[in-house]
């Protein structure tokens, strides 16, 4: 059953499309790579199933159900959000920071209680950040702060999470991080994951740590293929949409396991 | 450990508004003893009966404790408006004065003057109508799309503004020099001279009303200043909060600015200073704004009525003040305003 389904889903900003007849699926406990070059609309079409943009057309369900109609509360508790970059106005503490993913379950006018206060804890902890909490998270590295904001995520206890370019400007190790902790999530908290991303082994990662991975190739305004990483991402189609020559590769790690990876060769002239 | 620092700084935080009234209370150019100010205190709860002086009792009672209870309650809307704003806004350079309350609540006062001359009631009735009027046309130039994007919202209250500060000019190039001028430009410098029990029966409606509201909803503060997409995500109903933020913090500021004059500097330092102090969570921020604002306000009243034989207009002082002093935090903060 599909936990989300985006349905014939298209965006205009005034006269300009962005993105039209885009449909896919979103299974329980898996994770959609939306994947395209510069432009092409995936944080747009990230924003829309976050319910901040309206579509112009098509529709976009949860649980059968039209987005539009969810309050925006209602909506928080299904699907949450870590963004690209995040704007660091005032130097709140990474606890306070954290802290913020309980608001749909606040009212207007009331603070969270202890039990908010304790679901913040353990998303802490599960994020290894325990040791930082007390600390103004404007002081805090790219790759911590995704951390936070991955905790910030969990704490909102949803089944959907919406990630758009979470390892951008993050170092090797850090990207590895996040990525591990994204495994980890839809391993162990059956979370399900929307991620823009601009790197086919991304893909390829979670495909070969054992998890239901489904690739969208988004460009010129609509989703060229969907499909497996190694149905979407091949060296066609990579020549196609970037006009590079790339190698597929696969590999044998140490525990036999078998790892694909897509390395760029050229610009193709 | 830390807990426990923070605590007790907000426990004192929160007493020093009294003590402040009180000391207050004390000064003037007709100085009173603090157990006479105690006596006359107790005397008019009908606690006690001590014998206290008749001119003692009216000081106090009469002239004394209003303007110093309006003073405290003008300092925290202004204070509390402007750590608001500066949240929603997500810009520590923001004040209650953003959206054109100011300017608005000036002419407002300024036009009242030119037509009625002496009648205190219009002056507070105009500056108020017209500080919410200047708000909600910053409000409705600022939105647009649906939504009501930060940036949108500074730029219409800074048309706003400078449309209301040329009608200011423009009523007082039409004011009688004699009487209406120096009237007019007196109440832009702001003073609380005229403190009476029926200001703060007036004033003090939004000014409470506004202050509340803004205590209610403060952590949702901290989520707004989160920027609109991610507090969206977060589940907030944006037009909704930011609705009830904005309405409170310019019921607050009106409710300030129709008696007080404009008083610049207090919706802009305190928040920082409060910052400072207690760091930008809101649900500490704001209750210790209102505490800081209060007393900071009390304190230039008092050296305004202190200082000279004639009182020194608040909007000055607050100013002169005000800066040196920021100027020190800032420097031993290393510039980290926060």
């Amino acid at each position: 059953m599909s936990l989300l389904k985006i349905e014939n889903a298209s965006f205009q900003y005034g006269k300009s499309t962005i993105f039209q007849n885009i449909s896919f699926e979103l299974g329980s406990g898996s994770i959609f790579c939306l994947f395209g070059p510069n432009g092409c609309g995936k944080s747009t079409l990230i924003e829309c199933i976050l319910g901040y943009l309206k579509l112009s057309g098509g529709s976009i369900l949860l649980n059968n159900q039209s987005i539009s109609s969810y309050r925006p509360a209602e909506l928080a508790k299904s699907i949450s959000y870590v963004p690209q970059s995040h704007a660091k106005n005032f130097p709140y503490t990474v606890k306070d920071i954290v802290l913020m993913g309980r608001a749909a379950y606040t009212g207007t006018f009331s603070a969270p209680s202890a039990e908010d206060i304790a679901i913040a804890e353990s998303a802490l902890e599960s994020m290894g950040l325990t040791a930082i909490k007390d600390k103004p998270y404007t002081q805090l590295s790219g790759g911590q702060t995704q951390l936070v904001m991955l905790a910030r995520a969990l704490t909102q206890e949803t089944p959907i999470i919406l990630m758009d370019e979470p390892t951008a400007h993050l170092d090797f190790r850090h990207e590895l991080i996040i990525l591990e902790t994204i495994v980890k999530l839809i391993k162990e908290n059956n979370i399900s994951v929307v991620m823009a991303t601009h790197f086919p082994n991304h893909a390829f990662y979670f495909e070969n740590s054992g998890i239901h991975t489904q690739v969208a190739l988004m460009n010129n305004q609509a989703l060229e293929a969907i499909g497996s990483p190694v149905e979407v991402l091949t060296e066609a189609n990579m020549l196609k949409t970037f006009k590079i020559h790339a190698k597929l590769m696969t590999a044998q790690t140490a525990g036999e396991k078998l790892v694909r990876g897509l390395i760029p060769i050229e610009v193709s002239s | 450990m830390d807990s426990i620092k923070k605590s007790i700084i907000f426990i004192s935080l929160l007493l020093a508004p009294l003590a402040a009234i009180f000391i207050s209370l004390l000064l003037g150019r007709y100085p009173l003893a603090p157990t006479t100010v105690m006596a006359v205190i107790l005397n008019h709860l009908g606690i006690t009966s001590f014998g206290t002086p008749d001119t003692a009792a009216s000081i106090v009672m009469n002239i004394r404790l209003p303007r110093s209870i309006l003073g405290a309650l003008v300092g925290a809307s202004l204070a509390v408006s402007g750590a608001a704003f500066q949240g929603v806004f997500r810009n520590p350079l923001v004040s209650s004065s953003i959206l054109g309350v100011s300017p608005g609540a000036g002419f407002g006062a300024a036009l009242a003057i030119l037509i009625f001359t002496n009648n205190s009631l219009m002056i507070y009735v105009f500056a108020f109508g017209f500080g919410i009027l200047t708000v909600l046309l910053s409000y409705l130039i600022g939105r647009s799309y649906n939504t009501t994007p930060a940036i949108m919202l500074v730029l219409g209250g800074t048309i706003v503004s400078s449309v209301f500060s040329s009608l200011i000019s423009l009523v007082k190039y039409l004011a009688d020099p004699t009487d209406q001028l120096p009237k007019i430009t007196f109440w832009l410098m702001g003073s609380l001279a005229s403190a009476s029990y029926r200001d703060i029966m007036i004033a003090g409606v939004p000014m409470m009303l506004g202050i509340g509201g803004l205590i209610a909803i403060r952590w949702r503060i901290n989520i707004l200043s989160m920027g609109d997409k991610e507090a969206r995500a977060l589940g907030v109903n944006l037009g909704l909060l930011k609705g009830i933020l904005i309405t409170c913090a310019t019921l607050a500021t009106a409710g300030a600015v129709c008696v007080s004059g404009t008083i610049g500097w207090v919706g802009l330092i305190i928040p920082h200073i409060a910052r400072m102090l207690i760091g930008n969570d809101n649900r500490l921020l704001i209750p210790v704004s209102l505490s800081l604002g209060a007393c900071y306000l009390m304190l230039v009243d008092n050296v305004s009525r202190i200082l000279t034989g004639s009182e020194i207009p608040l909007g000055i002082l607050t100013a002169i003040i005000g800066a040196p002093f920021f100027v020190y935090l800032l420097k031993r903060k290393a510039g980290g305003w926060a």
